[in-house]
C-alpha cells in the first residue's frame, strides 16, 4: 500500500501531463513547406496539382504543404528569386526545366545529392530512373539539382479530315520541311478563314519552338554545356528563321503576329487550322476539347529529328533548413512516384519522366486507349535539351523580340540572326567576362 | 491679417499672446507624421535613387562610380523602345481620354435622369483595378474567339490579331486606358463646368456667339484650373500605370508595348540590374518632373482667365 | 438646324456611353454562363445560365485571404492617413509658419512621385526596415498622403474661424480643437478623401506585388492576377468573368448603391 507515495503521485501528476503535452506538441507541429508552381500550358491544372497536394498531406500527416499557384514559368522563377532574396524561399519550386541552370549560376539552389546519399541511393542510380535525355537539363556540375515532374516535347496535332478534303493523306502527316510546307499550302483557304498551320509565339512558347526548328535544321543553338555562349548568327537559325518567314509572309499559310496558345488550340477546335504545334503537355485539354477528329505527328525535320525537352523539375530554393528540405524532399519523391507521375501525365498530357510509370497498369491501358500519348514518348529518340544560359529569360527574348518581328514581316531572317546574336552577346558579356574571357595575367 | 492663435493655451501661456514669435513648433508637430513618411518614401528615395545610378559594376562585389549605368541605358535598344513608346503611349491616352471626358462632360452635364445612367456607365471603370480591365479585354481582344473580332466577324470583317500585332498592340493597350480614365476624367470636368457662371454663358449667348465661340472663348479659359489639375495626373497614370503590360503582353509584341515603367519593372525583377533600373528610374522622374511643369506654365498661361 | 445640331452631341454621347459599358455587360453575361461555350463572346445568349462560375472562381483562387488582406492594408492606410492629413492639412490651413509654400510644395511632389514610380529605392528601403513581404511594407509608403492633406487644407480653409476662435477663448489646445471642432465640421471632406483613398488602394497592383512575394499574403489585385492567367490557362472565360467581379464587385456595388456619394467625393477631392 505504500507504493503510492505522495511524492510518486505528485511526480506522475506532473510527468503525465507533461508527456501528454510532449506528444501533443509533437502531433501538433506538422511541418510547414510550400509549393511554387507554375501552370505553363492549357487546362485546369492549378485545381489538380492542389488536390494533389491535398492527398499527400493526408498520407503524411507530419507534413503540411501548400500549394501556391504562381503563374507562368517566367512568373514563377521571378517569384521565387524575389522569395529567395527577401530571405524567406519556399521549400519547393516546380521551375521550368531550363531555368535549373541559372539557379546554379547564381547559387540559388541546392542540389538533391545529400538527400539522395541520405536516402541509401546515390545521383546515378537516382537519375537512372528518369529518361537519359532529361539529364541535361538536370545535372549541372556533376549533382542534381532538378528532378523532373512534367516533361514535354512539341507535337504536331492535326486535322485529318482537312487533310483529306486538301487530298492529302490523313495517315501520312508531313515529315520534313518540303512535306510539311507544301501541306500548309494546300490546307490554307483564305476564303474560308482556314490557315494551314498555326502555332504560339508568345515569349517562351516563342523560343522553345524556335530552338527545336533550329536543332531540326541541324543546328546547336546554344551550348549546351557552356551558358555563355548562344549560335543565333548560325546557318542553320537563319534557315529557320526562313521557314517561319516564308510560312507566314511568302505563303500566307500561318497568322501573321503573335498568337497566343488560347488563339491557336480555338483555331484548331473550330476548325480554323488544320495543323497546329503545341506541348504535348496540352494533349488532355485538346482531347477533352476537341470535337472534331484529330490526330498527332512528330516534329518534322529538315535535316534531323529534333525535339526540344520542355516541363519542369522541382528544385531545392537556397536558404531553407534542413528540417524543411527533408520535408520537401518526402514531398518529392511522392510527386516523382510512378504512381502519381502516371496520374499527372494522364490528366495532363505531359509525359511521365519516371520511366517505371509506363510499367504500371493504369499507365498501359491508358496508353492503348490513347495511342496519341505515346508520340510524345516516341519523339524521345530524338530528344534535345532546353535553351538554357546566363540570364536565360533576356537572352532567349533576344531571339523572340525577332521572330516576332519576322511574324510581322519587319525584318528578315537574315538582320533577324545577327541583331538577336548582338543582343544576346551584350546580355551575356558579364558572365563570359568571369569565366571563358576571365583576365588571365 | 490672418489670426494668429496662441497654441499651447495653458492658463500660463495665454497671456503671452504674440503676433510675431514664429509658428514652427507646433507646425512642425503638425507635419511630423506626413513628413516621416514622405521623407522615407519619397524623398530619400529620389536621393537614394539618384545615388544608386552612378554606382557602376554588375556583380557582387565590383563597385565603381561612374557614367557607365547611363551609357548602357542609353545604349539599350530596348530602353530607347520603351521611351518612345511611352511617349506615343501618353500622347495616345492624355489626349483621347481628355477630350472625350470633356466631350462627355458637356453633353451630360445636365442632372437628367438619362445623363445620370450614362455618366454612371462612363465612370464605372475607374471602380475596377486595371488588372481586371485587362483580365476582361484579354477575352475581348482575343483573335477570333473574342467579343469584338466575333461580332466584326458577323459584320464581315477579318480576324484581327489585336494583342499579337506589333502595329496594333500598343494601341490596344492604349484603348483599355482610355476607356479605363476617361470616366475619372469626365467628372473633374462635370466640376469644373458647373463652375462656370451660368450669366458668362448667357452674356455670350446674348452677343450672338455659336456654340463653338461660346466654348472657345467662355467655357474654355474656366476650364483652366481644371486642366490645371488633370493634365498632370493624366501625364502621372500615363507613366505609372503599366498593369495591362505586365501581365497582358509583358512588354512584347517584339518590345512594341514596352513601356518606362515595365522596364523598370523587367530590370529589377527579372534582370536584378540595379543599376540600369536606377539609371531608368532617375529619368522617368526627371522627365514627368518637367513634363508636368511644362504642361502646368502651358496651362496657366493660355487659359486661366483669358481676357 | 440649330435643334438637329444640338441633338448630334448628346446622341454621340448616348451611343459612346453605351459602347463604354460593353465589357461590363460581357462580364455580366459570360459570367453566368457555366461551362465553356462556342460563343462566350455573346452578349444575347440563350443559355443555359447558373452560378457555377462564381463557385469554380472562389474554389481556385484564394478569395477569402485576399479579401482580409485587402480590407487590412486598405483600412490602416486609411486610418493613418486620416490622422496625418488631418494634422498637416490643419498646419496648412491655419498656422502661418515660415517657409509654408515651400514646404506645402514640397508636399505636393508626392502627387507626382508616386510609389510604384520609386520602387526602386522604396524596395530597398523596405528590405532595410525588415518590412518586406509584410502588409505593413505595403501600407507604409502612403501613409503619409500629399491628396488628403491638400484635401483637408482645403476643407479646413472653408471652415469659418468662429468656431475655432470660440473653442479657443474656452481654452482648447490645437489637439483638442483638432478633434471635436474642426473635425466633425470637415466630415464631408474626410468622407470623400476616405472613398477616393480605400478606391486606390483597392485596385493597386505593381506596389503590392513588388512588396509582397508570400502567397497568403497577396492583395486582391495580386491574386486576381494570378487566378485569371490560371483560368485563361483552360479557356475558362466564364471563370474569369466571375473572378473579375468577385474582385471589382464590392466597389462596383457600393458605387451602384452611394452614387451621388462617390461621384462627389471624386470631384471635391480633386478641385479648388
Amino acid at each position: 500500500m505504500t507504493g503510492i507515495t505522495r511524492r510518486t503521485a505528485l511526480t506522475g501528476a506532473i510527468a503525465i501531463p507533461a508527456a501528454a503535452a510532449m506528444t501533443r506538441a509533437a502531433k501538433a507541429a506538422p511541418t510547414a513547406i510550400e509549393l511554387f508552381f507554375p501552370v505553363p500550358v492549357q487546362g485546369m491544372l492549378a485545381n489538380k496539382m492542389k488536390e494533389l497536394v491535398d492527398r499527400f498531406n493526408k498520407e503524411h500527416p507530419a507534413i503540411a504543404a501548400t500549394a501556391v499557384y504562381t503563374g507562368t514559368y517566367d512568373d514563377t522563377n521571378l517569384k521565387t528569386r524575389a522569395a529567395i532574396k527577401a530571405g524567406r524561399p519556399p521549400a519547393l519550386t516546380l521551375m521550368s526545366a531550363n531555368f535549373v541552370r541559372e539557379y546554379v549560376i547564381n547559387g540559388d539552389a541546392d542540389p538533391f545529392d545529400p538527400l539522395i546519399e541520405k536516402g541509401g541511393s546515390t545521383p546515378a542510380a537516382f537519375m537512372a530512373q528518369f529518361w537519359p535525355a532529361l539529364a541535361p537539363n538536370a545535372v549541372i556540375g556533376g549533382r542534381v539539382y532538378g528532378v523532373p515532374f512534367q516533361n514535354s516535347t512539341p507535337l504536331l496535332y492535326y486535322n485529318p479530315a482537312l487533310f483529306k478534303e486538301a487530298g492529302l493523306d490523313p495517315e501520312r502527316p508531313p515529315v520534313d520541311w518540303q512535306a510539311w510546307i507544301s501541306a500548309a499550302k494546300a490546307l490554307t483557304k483564305p476564303g474560308a478563314g482556314r490557315w494551314g498551320v498555326i502555332w504560339p509565339n508568345t515569349y517562351d512558347y516563342c523560343g522553345w519552338i524556335t530552338s527545336g526548328l533550329v536543332m531540326s535544321n541541324g543546328g546547336q543553338y546554344f551550348n549546351h554545356d557552356y551558358g555563355g555562349e548562344v549560335f543565333y548568327d548560325a546557318p542553320s537559325t537563319q534557315g529557320a528563321l526562313a521557314l517561319v518567314d516564308t510560312l507566314v509572309n511568302r505563303l500566307k499559310a500561318m497568322p501573321p503576329g503573335v498568337s497566343d496558345a488560347n488563339t491557336c488550340t480555338g483555331a484548331l477546335f473550330a476548325g480554323k487550322a488544320a495543323m497546329m504545334v503545341l506541348s504535348t503537355g496540352s494533349l488532355s485539354f485538346i482531347r477533352k476539347n476537341m470535337k472534331l477528329p484529330y490526330k498527332v505527328a512528330f516534329m518534322p525535320k529538315n535535316v534531323r529529328n529534333a525535339a526540344p525537352i520542355g516541363g519542369g523539375s522541382l528544385i531545392l530554393p537556397k536558404g531553407n533548413t534542413p528540417a524543411r528540405q527533408a520535408a520537401a524532399w518526402t514531398l518529392v519523391n511522392w510527386l516523382t512516384s510512378p504512381e502519381i507521375a502516371g496520374e499527372w501525365s494522364r490528366f495532363t498530357g505531359y509525359f511521365a519522366p519516371r520511366k517505371a510509370a509506363y510499367d504500371l497498369p493504369a499507365m498501359k491501358t491508358y496508353m492503348a486507349q490513347n495511342p496519341d500519348a505515346k508520340v510524345a514518348l516516341d519523339q524521345l529518340e530524338y530528344a534535345v535539351p532546353w535553351f538554357d544560359t546566363y540570364n536565360t529569360i533576356a537572352v532567349r527574348k533576344a531571339m523572340e523580340d525577332q521572330v516576332q518581328a519576322i511574324l510581322s514581316a519587319k525584318t528578315t531572317p537574315k538582320e533577324a540572326v545577327a541583331a538577336a546574336q548582338k543582343a544576346a552577346d551584350a546580355l551575356l558579356r558579364p558572365y563570359v567576362e568571369k569565366t571563358a574571357l576571365r583576365p588571365l595575367a | 491679417m490672418s489670426t494668429f492663435v496662441e497654441p499651447y493655451a495653458a492658463p500660463v501661456a495665454r497671456a503671452a499672446l504674440s503676433r510675431r514669435r514664429p509658428r514652427f513648433l507646433p507646425a512642425a508637430v503638425l507635419l511630423l507624421p506626413s513628413l516621416v513618411f514622405l521623407a522615407a518614401f519619397t524623398y530619400w528615395p529620389v536621393a537614394r535613387v539618384v545615388a544608386q545610378s552612378f554606382v557602376v559594376g554588375r556583380f557582387a562585389g565590383d563597385r565603381g562610380l561612374g557614367l557607365g549605368n547611363y551609357r548602357r541605358l542609353f545604349a539599350d535598344p530596348h530602353f530607347a523602345e520603351a521611351a518612345w513608346n511611352n511617349a506615343a503611349y501618353a500622347a495616345g491616352t492624355i489626349l483621347p481620354s481628355l477630350l472625350f471626358a470633356l466631350l462627355f462632360a458637356l453633353a451630360l452635364r445636365e442632372s437628367t435622369r438619362f445623363n445620370a445612367l450614362l455618366r454612371t456607365l462612363v465612370v464605372m471603370p475607374l471602380l475596377i483595378p486595371l488588372v481586371a480591365a485587362a483580365a476582361l479585354f484579354s477575352f475581348l481582344l482575343l483573335p477570333g474567339e473574342g467579343l469584338v473580332d466575333f461580332y466584326l466577324g458577323k459584320l464581315g470583317g477579318p480576324m484581327i490579331n489585336w494583342l499579337g500585332d506589333p502595329d496594333l498592340a500598343l494601341g490596344s493597350i492604349i484603348a483599355i486606358t482610355v476607356w479605363k480614365n476617361t470616366g475619372y476624367y469626365m467628372l473633374f470636368f462635370l466640376a469644373g463646368l458647373a463652375a462656370v457662371p451660368q450669366e458668362l454663358l448667357d452674356a455670350a449667348r446674348i452677343d450672338g456667339a455659336g456654340a463653338w465661340r461660346r466654348f472657345r472663348h467662355a467655357t474654355l479659359p474656366m476650364l483652366g484650373p481644371t486642366l490645371g489639375f488633370v493634365v498632370p495626373i493624366a501625364l502621372v497614370n500615363a507613366l505609372t500605370q503599366v498593369d495591362h503590360v505586365i501581365t497582358m503582353t509583358q512588354g512584347g509584341p517584339s518590345d512594341r508595348t514596352n513601356l518606362l515603367l515595365y522596364y523598370i519593372y523587367q530590370q529589377t525583377a527579372q534582370n536584378y540590374d540595379a543599376g540600369l533600373a536606377s539609371a531608368a528610374t532617375v529619368i522617368s522622374v526627371a522627365a514627368l518632373l518637367s513634363l508636368s511643369v511644362l504642361s502646368f506654365r502651358l496651362i496657366e498661361r493660355r487659359l486661366y482667365y483669358e481676357s | 438646324m440649330r435643334a438637329e445640331g444640338r441633338l448630334l452631341l448628346p446622341l454621340l454621347a448616348s451611343a459612346a456611353a453605351l459602347l463604354w459599358a460593353v465589357p461590363f455587360a460581357w462580364m455580366a453575361v459570360a459570367s453566368l454562363r457555366p461551362g465553356v461555350p462556342a460563343d462566350i463572346a455573346s452578349l444575347t445568349p440563350a443559355g443555359p445560365f447558373g452560378f457555377d462560375n462564381f463557385a469554380e472562381a472562389w474554389k481556385s483562387g484564394s478569395f477569402p485571404v485576399w479579401y482580409l488582406n485587402t480590407l487590412f492594408v486598405c483600412g490602416g492606410i486609411l486610418a493613418v492617413q486620416l490622422v496625418s492629413a488631418t494634422m498637416a492639412g490643419y498646419a496648412f490651413a491655419r498656422i502661418a509658419f515660415p517657409g509654408r509654400d515651400f514646404v506645402f510644395a514640397a508636399f505636393l511632389l508626392q502627387l507626382l512621385l508616386i510609389p510604384p514610380l520609386l520602387i526602386v529605392p522604396n524596395l530597398a528601403t523596405l528590405a532595410s526596415l525588415h518590412l518586406y513581404d509584410t502588409l505593413f511594407g505595403i501600407m507604409m509608403p502612403y501613409f503619409a498622403s500629399a491628396f488628403g492633406v491638400f484635401l483637408m487644407r482645403q476643407t479646413f480653409k472653408s471652415l469659418p474661424r468662429d468656431y475655432e476662435e470660440a473653442a479657443m477663448l474656452d481654452g482648447a489646445g490645437v489637439g483638442a480643437l483638432i478633434r471635436h471642432v474642426l473635425v466633425p465640421l470637415a466630415r464631408p471632406g474626410l468622407v470623400a478623401f476616405a472613398i477616393v483613398s480605400v478606391t486606390a488602394h483597392w485596385n493597386e497592383f505593381l506596389w503590392p506585388l513588388m512588396a509582397v512575394s508570400s502567397p497568403d499574403r497577396q492583395v486582391l489585385t495580386v491574386g486576381m492576377a494570378s487566378f485569371a492567367s490560371g483560368a485563361e490557362a483552360g479557356s475558362a472565360w466564364g471563370v474569369v468573368a466571375a473572378g473579375t467581379f468577385l474582385v471589382a464587385g464590392p466597389l462596383l456595388v457600393l458605387f451602384l448603391v452611394f452614387q451621388r456619394r462617390f461621384v462627389s467625393s471624386f470631384v471635391f477631392s480633386g478641385f479648388k
